[in-house]
């Protein structure tokens, strides 16, 4: 899951030749896992269907954009996800988010000073780019290593602190492992990714995160 | 998912990628919760000030699926003991939206008839191939 295959890009460039065929070949080989993807929210297959089909849509009309480093699943799936949102939102079941909290709200946006710090820094769209793309290529090292060692224990642990957010306690009782070793493996996770961070020369108040074991 | 949720679980109900459940679970509390609504409110507008997140990144390129044919090799039972238990794990206790539609799309091609499917193949399309000819030397 790392780059788009080579039977991707080839098909995306005879689709951007207008090439019917390869247009076909491309529903065949991702209806399936994006009908998955919608029904699961829509417990309806038809709205799913509905979904597909918009993203089908939304792919072509988004096409000459469309950056070929990218994965073609991951592409299609952001494009379902917004497809989703936009119907759910439409049914009612998905709330309107308030892009400011409310006056009543007791967590407004008062962005820490680390965050301000990284605000404050002007960074084009493609230094952002750039950023993520040094960063998810540490992550893809570190993971691939953690894998080829059999490593399972540090796999599982660091993934659910940082995609799910869960507290330490949480994935020490999970995992059935102690509390000190689960921070063990966040500090020798974070170590690692500060050190890319310096070999880039990154700046490091856009990746809080990483600093806040030091 | 423990009791309350994390700023790792809002960013990915931001971008629809929790498990339809969980998913669920924050659009009902949503609708009482003005606080949940404010703290949902700051993942967003920290995002947009430019701060990376490592869940974000992390899931964005699935630094951690396993590839389609690891997912197909899981349901015939043919993986290894440890690739099986952590594609397990991923599926299951991460909650992966992707790999378990991928999964998902798996176990239905046992189940599909070829007609059913080749009719809605059909439909995608048709009513998308439009914009493929008027893309066409362009797009």
């Amino acid at each position: 899951m790392t780059s788009p295959s080579q039977s991707d890009s080839l098909l995306v460039r005879r689709i951007r030749e207008g090439d019917s065929q390869a247009w076909d070949d491309l529903i065949a080989r991702f209806e399936g896992r994006l009908l998955a993807f919608a029904e699961s929210r829509t417990r309806n297959r038809a709205a799913a269907e509905d979904v597909v089909q918009e993203t089908f849509i939304g792919f072509l009309t988004s096409l000459p954009n469309y950056d070929r480093r990218r994965p073609l699943e991951s592409y299609l799936f952001s494009i379902a996800a917004h497809k989703l949102t936009d119907l759910l939102r439409r049914e009612g079941r998905r709330p309107t988010m308030p892009l400011v909290p409310t006056a009543t709200s007791t967590s407004g946006w008062q962005p820490s000073a680390e965050v301000r710090a990284a605000s404050s820094i002007a960074r084009s769209d493609e230094r952002r780019e750039l950023e993520e793309n040094a960063l998810t290529a540490a992550l893809h090292d570190i993971v691939e290593h953690w894998r080829q060692t059999g490593q399972w224990e540090k796999l599982r642990c660091v993934e659910v602190l940082f995609v799910r957010g869960w507290p330490n306690k949480e994935v020490a009782k999970r995992l059935g492992i102690s509390e000190q070793t689960v921070a063990n493996h966040k500090y020798d996770f974070l170590a690692k990714l500060r050190a890319a961070v310096r070999r880039q020369a990154l700046p490091e108040d856009v990746f809080p995160e990483l600093y806040q074991q030091e | 998912m423990p009791g309350s949720f994390t700023q790792s679980e809002l960013e990915s109900f931001l971008d629809e990628a929790l498990p339809a459940e969980d998913m669920a679970r924050i659009e009902k509390a949503l609708r009482k919760d003005k606080t949940l609504a404010g703290r949902l409110a700051s993942v967003h507008g920290r995002r947009n000030s430019g701060v990376h997140s490592l869940g974000d990144i992390w899931r964005r390129a699935r630094v951690s699926c396993p590839t389609r044919e690891q997912l197909g090799s899981y349901l015939l039972h043919a993986l290894g003991d440890d690739l099986a238990d952590y594609v397990e794990f991923h599926l299951r206790t991460v909650g992966c939206r992707y790999c378990q539609a991928n999964l998902a799309d798996l176990e239905a091609q046992q189940a599909e008839t070829a007609d059913t499917v080749e009719t809605r193949r059909r439909r995608f399309f048709q009513s998308s191939a439009g914009l493929l000819r008027k893309g066409e030397g362009g797009i």
